[in-house]
């Protein structure tokens, strides 16, 4: 939710602090901020508090609870005016439980045109694009209560007796709908429409966009407002149907009180009217079921025991004091009547939560959990790492492969990559896979002459059910002749096994990126008079010839002769981070250590 | 005599943290990687129509016979069959809590401390920092009422991370949502790699275990409580030691293994 601090500061009389601070606050006591820039915050509401807090009133209710400063104004307490019956405007609703309240307000003699400078700066500080006075006034509305609004040309359409009629109900398969920015979606019937009901011909996609046939227009003078709550699911799904993802249908999905669309509606007409002109000729509102806010209920021991605080009473309802809950307390219970927005307070941990955020999770001091009678059961853990440790003492290294395989039998039914839709019924491709780049990796890891053997613990998904398997790239001597390259773990005596082993610790140093590209490796052998000193005369060579791609030098073999001659052989990796190395520029540069060596007196073999 | 092979580094890790979590009285425990719905869904009040049961963030199986019905909302096939339980790849390890939590209420036990570490995989593009499969450290204490709190939560972080990172990290706590826990927290640590500045990271989300939770498990949320943590384990090593792409640690690639400076015992 993008956030204008100049919009939120219309909330206070006092000025707010500074965004930087305002940030801290949020982001210790109720939301992230994904980021920040001048005047604007983007603040990253949590699921649960979707319904109220998309919205800058909602936000600056936080803030004012945060920071204990008195909201100035809110247009969520301020009461709501009489409107005339809406008799020349009809509303139907096929599912009440797709669409749970529809407002229509029938406006007359409006002018549409451009928005006043005040409305376009408080949009385009957002973000968004002013339009025009009516459908900018519809998005202030939703921008600064959560209420997602939407107008209609009323002369596109069909009056019959003068009365206007819309309807909400699903598509029908094969249906079609153009939205206002000209694009065409084709439906189905979990997606609900706004019709104009006298010819049927769908005029909006029901809490997500609206369609290009009621559109409005500088010729427009009539006009229906609709304020509505649409079922959360339905919207998404319908959204994420036509991968079309809007400001109204992510409110509508977080599941705003169908209360609040008669204070859309209330600010929307007035707001129209004041910057279009106009008169509200009725209100018709379709409520099919309205549910009261049920009370909670929560014992101020309750609060400190879950959080192991010992908060008083009086700061406890301090907390729901200056979030507008209403609290009273009785026998040291509290019970709170949450105002029709905050719907995510249902159960008695709602409240603990908002003692806890509100006052603050750094008042909470660590305690350490009490010691247990009984000793920690790491057995089977243990009984494993005490088989890979063998394992590493024999020179086995520990691979991890992917789950995902091109057969099996367990398939999934959305893989992510088409060509790996099962999952393994062994670790035995995986590994021999491993081994074959072990193979041609291993002159840049293992000493020279080292053939790598690999090993590697993980689940696997045959018909019979999965279980971990234990499986090595060749038998381990150690555990004799008889015992296979694969073993059942699910099924090994694993805790008698760990009972009391402690497994090796290791610790790692820094990470080494090492380069994904080929390398090339070469021997040179040579006579020399061996010394420490001689030996670094020869490093220093390789160094200083070898182009800034030789990665590793390794001393192959020595010897000395029947003359007494002595010889040593190393092996030179050559390997770029940057690109696949030539056999030419290997070739120059071992040339080049060839003659430099030659130079200090060593004969290259 | 060939030289000893080396561990992976995921098994170096969790190594290192049984034994932190060890000594605080956390034992180890495992569970299935393909799980059902109820386990890694329903149990945890996570609602039939959240969006991370669908097809686009879950592996779903297809089930041995008859059509595939869950809700597929990336097509326009729509709402799936009620109340049919499908089976999952698991997408956390807090699946793992929920059964060990069932297991409390068969014996009538009233506390216990688990961690869980294991494989879970997301339907998520892969690049540098996202993996489809990952290994998560899920964990749990639940003791008699009162007797496991946010506090102790802080305290039991504040120790691990202590001994994991060094002695220079502190721990905080900011507001956060999920469905298994209320209250719920993100868990930042400011840890100070060497040589390099400061700063605070996002490294796992916690909570005390929702009612529901308790409840779906066959406890009594008034007799017994508890916190639930839950973190990727990849994202803590690629921190702690510079790791730079999250597709190397289950690329079964050896050069991974001998990438770090230095293995000491």
């Amino acid at each position: 939710m993008k956030v204008s601090l100049k919009w939120l500061q219309t909330y206070f009389d006092a000025p707010l602090p500074s965004a930087e601070d305002i940030a801290l606050a949020y982001t210790f006591h109720s939301f992230e901020i994904d980021e920040m820039q001048g005047d604007l915050l983007d603040v990253k509401v949590l699921p649960n508090r979707a319904a109220d807090c998309l919205s800058h009133r909602g936000l600056a209710k936080e803030l004012s609870a945060i920071l204990n400063v008195p909201l100035e104004n809110d247009p969520l307490r301020d009461p709501l005016p009489e409107h005339a019956e809406g008799h020349l405007l009809r509303v139907g609703i096929e599912d009440p439980k797709k669409c749970l309240r529809y407002m229509g307000a029938l406006v007359r003699g409006v002018k549409v045109g451009p928005s006043p400078a005040w409305l376009k700066e408080a949009l385009e500080a957002v973000g968004q694009r002013s339009i025009n006075n009516v459908v900018d006034a519809t998005n202030y509305v939703m921008l600064n209560i959560g209420q997602p609004l939407h107008a209609f040309d009323a002369a596109k359409l069909v009056q019959k007796d003068g009365v206007y009629a819309i309807g909400v109900r699903s598509a029908k398969e094969g249906e079609k709908i153009a939205t206002l920015s000209g694009e065409e979606y084709g439906l189905s019937p979990h997606i609900q429409l706004i019709t104009d009901a006298h010819t049927d011909t769908p005029i909006a996609l029901a809490g997500v966009k609206g369609g290009k046939a009621a559109e409005l227009t500088e010729e427009t003078s009539d006009i229906i407002v609709e304020s509505a709550n649409f079922d959360g699911t339905t919207t998404r799904r319908a959204a994420q149907a036509l991968k079309l993802f809007t400001d109204a249908s992510a409110r509508f999905q977080n599941r705003p009180s169908p209360e609040l669309a008669a204070y859309g509606m209330r600010d929307v007409l007035a707001l129209i009217i004041s910057i279009a002109g106009g008169e509200v000729a009725g209100v018709t509102d379709v409520y099919p079921v309205r549910e009261e806010v049920a009370r909670v209920a929560v014992s101020h021991a309750r609060i400190n025991s879950l959080l192991g605080s010992a908060f008083t009473i009086a700061e406890i309802e301090e907390v729901f004091r200056r979030l507008g809950l209403a609290a009273t307390v009785q026998n040291d219970v509290f019970t709170v009547t949450p105002p029709f927005e905050r719907t995510d307070l249902v159960i008695p941990e709602d409240l603990v939560e908002e003692v806890g955020r509100i006052i603050g999770y750094d008042k909470l001091a660590p305690q350490m959990l009490p010691a247990l009678a009984t000793t920690a059961d790491q057995n089977r853990f243990r009984g494993m790492e005490r088989m890979k440790d063998q394992l590493v003492a024999q020179g086995f290294i520990e691979v991890s492969t992917q789950s995902f395989a091109r057969k099996g039998d367990v398939v999934l039914a959305n893989p992510l990559d088409k060509n790996m839709p099962a999952l393994r019924t062994s670790l035995e491709a995986n590994l021999n896979d491993a081994l074959v780049r072990a193979n041609y990796v291993a002159p840049l890891v293992l000493p020279p002459n080292q053939k790598p053997k690999l090993f590697e613990v993980g689940t696997v998904f045959p018909k019979e059910g999965e279980f971990v398997e234990l499986r090595m790239t060749e038998r381990v001597p150690a555990w004799g002749e008889n015992f296979p390259t694969v073993d059942n773990l699910s099924v090994a005596k694993l805790e008698d096994y760990g009972r009391d082993y402690q497994p090796v610790k290791h610790e790692l140093g820094a990470y080494q990126p090492f380069s994904v590209y080929p390398f090339v490796a070469r021997d040179i052998s040579m006579w020399i008079t061996d010394s420490p000193e001689a030996r670094g005369v020869v490093l220093k060579i390789f160094g200083k010839n070898g182009g800034g791609i030789l990665q590793q030098v390794q001393l192959l073999d020595q010897f000395t002769n029947k003359e007494g001659r002595q010889s040593l052989a190393f092996r030179l990796i050559f390997q770029s981070f940057k690109r696949t190395l030539t056999d030419e520029e290997v070739n120059t540069l071992m040339a080049d250590i060839a003659s430099a060596l030659s130079a200090e007196g060593f004969q290259v073999r | 005599m060939n030289q000893e092979g080396r561990l992976h580094p995921i098994s170096i890790a969790i190594r290192e943290i049984a034994d932190i979590f060890g000594r605080m009285g956390f034992g180890i425990a495992y569970g299935p990687e393909m799980e059902d719905e109820w386990h890694n869904f329903t149990a945890l009040n996570v609602p039939e129509d959240h969006p991370a049961r669908d097809m686009q963030d879950t592996f779903w199986l297809k089930p041995a016979s008859g059509e595939f019905a869950r809700p597929d909302s990336s097509d326009e096939s729509g709402v799936g069959i009620q109340g049919e339980q499908g089976n999952v790849l698991r997408t956390h390890t807090t699946s793992v809590t929920m059964r060990k939590l069932e297991e409390m209420a068969k014996t009538g036990a009233t506390e216990m401390r688990m961690i869980n570490p294991g494989k879970v995989f997301r339907n998520e593009a892969t690049d540098m920092t996202h993996e489809a499969q990952f290994y998560q450290l899920d964990g749990f204490a639940v003791g008699p009422a009162g007797s496991v709190t946010l506090a102790h939560l802080k305290g039991t972080f504040d120790a691990f991370y202590r001994e994991y990172f060094g002695p220079n990290t502190k721990v905080r706590f900011r507001p956060s949502f999920f469905g298994f826990t209320e209250p719920s927290v993100e868990i930042d640590v400011w840890f100070e790699p060497a040589g390099k500045e400061g700063k605070w990271l996002e490294t796992a989300g916690a909570g005390m275990l929702h009612p529901n939770v308790l409840r779906n498990a066959g406890l009594d949320p008034e007799k017994v409580q508890g916190f639930a943590f839950g973190g990727g384990l990849e994202r803590l090593l690629m921190v702690k030691y510079g790791i730079p792409d999250v597709r190397l640690f289950h690329s079964g690639d050896i050069r991974f293994n001998y990438a770090f400076d230095a293995d000491t015992k």
